[in-house]
């Protein structure tokens, strides 16, 4: 498989660490791109156009869910998913409505690479 | 307050918690990779010097991090996970992994914790909303550090509106990693009001399925 770029959004360092982690060892050669925010994605987006999205949702200023929205209105066909805390189902349905992925935190390997393999529905 | 909860509604609220709190520590046992033992989920109504002591008392008299968060929806308040101090570099090394340099650890110890709180209080605060069938925003967490009554009376977003006689709902379960010597535990306050809506959707929640 062709090597491909993920942005990585989420304010936690920790969080990013270890979704990085995971990244780097299940596909070596993989870019991964990262934002401390949802102004901050939106702009790594723009700058790396990434094959894939993996979205917080929580964090200061806009949040995940605004970010990923705003991305899509410029760019419908990016492939974008939510990785979160907070299990609710509105922000599932909210996530699905918006064609969004949805994986709860803490992300795990065979949510993350069905994400990186087949993408958000 | 007898008057505000009768003994149906606490088993519900005792049942309710169970599940939240098995969410959380499913996700917490997946962070580190151990299973994590619960207790029964502990209701009462105490005043904070009263919730201070019992705090104390569980983390052995120790210094205590915590990190917490406030949410609001139907009825709103604190939710807390606390660890004593001495354990909570050992937890992120756990977490982090063994090769990672006690240098970086101990500068990413506050993060860390910070995202493990993240974690435990939205799967437990989203288990209790989902079995509402309620929607439930929180905070940012918020990471603090000291006794265990500072912890309780700052540190809130909005100060906990005790009742006439002083008194806040406490929700809490302790819980321990199996093989790790590591302890902590999780606790909701909510103010008397708050508490007044918590048990009247416990209620709406019960009237629809008994």
């Amino acid at each position: 498989m062709a090597d491909k770029t993920v942005l990585l959004v989420d304010d936690s360092r920790v969080a990013r660490m270890m979704v990085r982690k995971m990244i780097e060892q299940n596909r070596p050669g993989w870019m991964v791109v990262e934002a401390v925010d949802g102004e901050d994605g939106i702009a790594k987006f723009q700058a790396a156009h990434p094959d894939f999205v993996i979205m917080d949702v929580n964090m200061p200023g806009i949040s995940g869910i605004e970010a990923a929205r705003r991305i899509k209105a410029g760019s419908p066909d990016a492939v974008i998913s939510l990785l979160t805390a907070n299990i609710q189902e509105p922000l599932r349905l909210q996530a699905a409505e918006l064609g969004l992925g949805f994986m709860s935190k803490p992300a795990r390997d065979d949510a993350l690479l069905d994400f990186l393999t087949v993408g958000a529905p | 307050m007898s008057d505000l909860i009768g003994e149906i509604e606490r088993d519900a609220i005792t049942e309710l918690l169970n599940i939240a709190i098995g969410q959380a520590a499913a996700s917490l046992s997946q962070l580190v990779e151990d299973e994590v033992r619960l207790s029964v989920p502990f209701i009462d109504f105490l005043t904070l010097d009263q919730a201070a002591e019992r705090l104390e008392s569980e983390i052995s008299g120790a210094d205590t991090v915590a990190v917490r968060q406030c949410f609001s929806g139907p009825f709103s308040g604190d939710i807390l996970l606390l660890f004593p101090e001495q354990r909570s570099l050992d937890l992120v090394r756990h977490i982090l992994g063994e090769n990672v340099p006690l240098a970086q650890l101990t500068e990413l110890e506050q993060e860390a914790l910070l995202e493990v709180g993240n974690i435990i209080l939205n799967a437990c605060l989203g288990s209790v909303a989902n079995q509402l069938g309620m929607v439930i925003e929180s905070s940012l967490p918020a990471y603090l550090r000291g006794r265990s009554a500072r912890i309780l009376e700052s540190g809130a977003q909005r100060p906990i509106a005790l009742g006439s006689e002083g008194l806040a709902m406490f929700l809490h379960v302790d819980f321990a990693l199996l093989n790790k010597d590591i302890n902590g535990y999780l606790a909701f306050m909510m103010d008397i009001a708050s508490a007044r809506h918590f048990v009247e959707a416990v209620r709406t929640y019960l009237n629809g399925r008994l």
